[in-house]
């Protein structure tokens, strides 16, 4: 008999001799109990059912949401501050607006801009966070929020379901949490030593915030209070030399950039600000040194005739609580956006305007 | 859908529920095609397309090939199968690739050539799937076997969606048969099928991709030379990711085939205990190589001609089964890095007249970690993007690379350390063993608690979501 009538065979597939129901009975006690004691201790660390995390897919929705929306629809884009520091229901309350947030941590918010500009017809308003030692550089971001500019439409079937049953899960479990994945603990647990020039997973900050439905984005209290957690973010945020990313030419050609896009969208009614949220520390002395306002903030709005809300420039906005320097506390980003909206809607009084009003 | 997916998981549970529901036979197949179909969609629905074709292509083609006798029609028939099939995959798949070559021949010729954007998608698992049709084909045009009487069946057979999209490739007469009689798992059909998921699940979201990803993209990813260490600890976490990644889907894909009452084939055995690469290839990717070897090695002539013509058409078939792999000529050197070993160590037993297993186990266990070391050489061409990038990993695994810088970080070079010792260590121990034969051996109470804590892990590490490695391919 040759090779390949052998394998023309019928499969059959030898079922090994074990007590199988005595043993789906000790995994099933032994799985529902272990899961449950991980929920209790994960619930002890401070994580909660209904902390939807952040996600390509959870972004993407709120991209669709531009994409099928109104001409006065108000959108976010920027980096984890712009996202930590604004309370979505301050938007409604103040402007009848839910804005649509699209921030993303660790994510330069120029790409965005493009996208929107060149790829949409989005013509409402436009509020871009700028944190400096992001903005003014072309770094594209953390590559966990890689390709967005593409997923939210070529998002397969099989991830937008899965979304859905992920939200439900979610609301459910609290171990879900992708910040204390057992994976993570391990990696992150171990305290050794690494090589010169290394950056281990122990300067990966641990969780930073809460995210509920529509991406309402808050510090997690947790960090508020627990000193080792604040004081590690901080670490990993450093080591705060103040070195400027980029020489001046650069500083021009990113601002000329932003410029074209920006226009592009006011050419089409639309309009962009620009939000500088708050730090402190040391955070905001290196990048006082690195990219001091008066050679990158400035030349921004200067040369893209933007209007700009920065919050040294407005005192309800300064000496609010920034944990670990870098976001505000729940508490102080509701504060922080009563103020820069209060500045906006002074700015652009249709913003009081509600969507019905608008449209009728 | 991929397995490790949360709509997979809801998918497979109705699926489960209409398959044991009171219905007949035919309507139950019918469940599974149109399953299947879903399964595929929830991709991209518009691909679906390509399966239908390639479908009802063989269909016919396969008919007609039976009925003709004239040896020009019946070759003119297998053409036709042969141009849509391969086609399609060079199109989607080697499309660019083509492109790229044509148009760097003829800047060779100091002709430039500037080729239109290629941005087409490539369809998930049409290697595979084109792979299984065509054997259908050809097993009819070879006089091996009849062509199927029922199209609901030659459907259920290219398109059964627990090896769709990345094997095991199965023959029709493995596959078919268990189509005409209504099956359904027995209890210990179904749990056993359970296990063998759970198994899957842990290969891929805990060791390849919570275990052992990062560390091969930190390496692989760098554009800086690497060290003696990082080198070698980067390829061999890839060693353990594309073992734990395509092993661990075949896992579960037998263990979803099973819990619905139908039997796969083995498509891994043990593949890091080899001794020697003929071995090798008996025990990785089985369904590949079986395949490249029934329906092109054989076809050349395999080892019925001269000594030379022998190596020629291993060589051939190493090369092209490298192409099959990726369109990129990284993919073709992995394979024929893999042809000059086999062929290497044909011409070393011609000569020594040594066959099988060496005598010893310090000899047997030596050169198996010869062979395992060999064959981490040829990831490096697997995993490295381009050719510098290849040379950039060998010239640290050589100690060679200059000024290298430090990558990994200690925690990570430790979980390899530790996964690919385990790995090997349980690949030897078990190198003439199954899986059935080792659980039919301990208590059960023990294999409870090691599926228990897998599930554990699995559930508390969860993944993202992210696809098996094999689905581009």
């Amino acid at each position: 008999m040759t090779q390949a009538q052998a394998l023309d065979e019928v499969t059959v597939r030898e079922i090994p001799a074990a007590r199988f129901a005595a043993i789906g009975w000790l995994v099933l006690v032994l799985v529902v109990a272990a899961v449950a004691a991980w929920e209790w201790k994960m619930r002890t660390l401070g994580l909660r059912a209904g902390d939807l995390g952040d996600s390509k897919s959870q972004w993407a929705v709120e991209r669709r949401k531009v994409a099928a929306g109104e001409h006065d629809d108000v959108v976010i884009i920027g980096s984890s501050r712009i996202l930590f520091d604004t309370d979505l229901s301050v938007w409604q309350e103040k402007t009848g607006r839910k804005p649509i947030q699209l921030a993303l941590p660790g994510t330069n918010p120029r790409p965005h801009l493009k996208d929107l500009a060149e790829n949409s017809d989005f013509s409402g308003l436009l509020v871009v966070g700028v944190t400096p030692d992001i903005f003014f550089t072309d770094w594209p971001g953390i590559p966990l929020f890689a390709g967005l500019t593409d997923f939210w439409k070529d998002e397969t079937p099989s991830q937008r379901f899965g979304n859905l049953l992920w939200i439900e899960l979610q609301g459910r479990l609290a171990f879900l949490d992708e910040s204390y994945r057992l994976g993570t603990l391990i990696d992150r647990g171990v305290a050794l030593t690494d090589r010169e020039g290394v950056r281990g997973p122990q300067r990966d900050v641990w969780k930073l915030s809460e995210s509920l439905d529509d991406r309402q984005t808050t510090m997690w209290p947790r960090l508020e209070t627990d000193e080792f957690l604040r004081d590690h973010a901080r670490w990993v945020w450093g080591p705060f030399s103040g070195e400027p990313l980029l020489e001046h030419a650069d500083v021009a050609r990113i601002c000329e950039e932003t410029r074209k896009h920006v226009e592009m969208i006011r050419a089409r009614g639309g309009e962009v600000v620009f939000v500088r949220s708050p730090s402190a520390g040391l955070y905001l002395e290196s990048e006082e040194r690195g990219q001091p306002r008066a050679r990158s903030w400035e030349p921004l709005l200067r040369t893209t005739g933007a209007f700009g809300i920065h919050f040294e420039d407005y005192p309800e906005m300064r000496n609010l609580d920034m944990p670990e320097w870098s976001h505000l506390s729940g508490a102080s980003a509701t504060r922080f956006t009563r103020a820069y909206v209060d500045v906006l809607t002074r700015e652009m009084p249709w913003l009081r305007g509600s969507h019905t009003e608008e449209s009728t | 859908m991929v397995f490790n997916s949360l709509t997979f998981i809801v998918f497979f549970a109705v699926l489960l529920l209409l398959h044991r529901l009171p219905f007949s036979w035919t309507t139950k197949k019918i469940n599974l095609l149109l399953a299947s179909y879903i399964f595929y969609a929830a991709w991209n629905p518009p691909f679906v397309i390509l399966l239908w074709i390639s479908t009802l292509v063989d269909w016919v083609v396969a008919r007609r090939l039976y009925e003709s006798t004239g040896a020009i029609r019946r070759r003119a028939w297998l053409l036709v199968s042969l141009a849509v099939n391969l086609g399609f995959l060079a199109f989607f798949k080697y499309g660019e690739f083509l492109l790229a070559n044509w148009q760097a021949l003829l800047a060779s010729f100091g002709v430039e050539y500037l080729p239109p954007a290629w941005n087409i998608i490539l369809p998930v698992g049409i290697s595979f799937y084109t792979f299984q049709t065509l054997s259908y084909t050809l097993d009819v045009y070879l006089g091996r076997s009849k062509p199927l009487s029922s199209m609901l069946d030659f459907s259920l057979f290219v398109t059964f969606f627990p090896q769709l999209v990345a094997g095991p490739i199965v023959r029709p007469g493995q596959l078919v048969p268990q189509f005409a009689v209504p099956r359904q798992a027995t209890s210990s059909q179904m749990l056993w099928g359970l296990g063998l998921m759970i198994l899957g699940l842990f290969m891929k979201i805990v060791i390849a991709d919570a275990g052992l990803a990062q560390s091969v993209d930190y390496v692989f990813g760098s554009d800086k030379a690497v060290g003696f260490a990082d080198a070698w600890l980067g390829t061999l976490a890839f060693s353990g990711q594309i073992f734990c990644d395509f092993a661990g889907y075949s896992t579960i894909a037998i263990g979803t085939a099973l819990c619905l009452g139908f039997a796969l084939p083995e498509n891994f055995r043990m593949p890091y205990a080899a001794i020697g690469f003929s071995d090798f290839w008996r025990r990785w990717h089985i369904s590949l190589s079986t395949w490249l070897r029934d329906y092109l090695y054989i076809p050349l002539g395999g080892n019925r001609g001269s000594e030379a013509r022998t190596y020629v058409n291993l060589m051939l078939t190493m090369l092209l089964g490298g192409l099959w792999h990726g369109a990129s000529w990284t993919f073709v050197f992995w394979g024929g890095l893999h042809g000059l070993y086999l062929a290497g160590e044909r011409w070393i037993r011609g000569r020594t007249g040594v066959a099988g297993d060496p005598v010893g186990a310090l000899n047997r266990l030596a050169l198996a970690l010869l062979t395992y070391l060999l064959v981490n050489i040829t990831w490096v061409f697997f995993r490295a993007e381009t050719f510098e990038g290849a040379a950039r990993i060998l010239q640290g695994m050589a100690g060679l690379a200059a000024e290298p810088v430090a990558v990994l970080p200690t925690v990570y070079m430790i979980k390899i350390a530790v996964i690919i010792t385990g790995m090997v260590t349980i690949q030897w121990l078990m190198r003439k063993r199954t899986l059935e034969d080792v659980v039919a051996r301990t208590p059960w109470w023990l294999t409870g608690l090691v599926a228990a804590a897998m599930l554990f892990a699995v559930i508390t590490t969860q993944g993202s979501g992210e696809a098996f490695i094999y689905f581009q391919f």
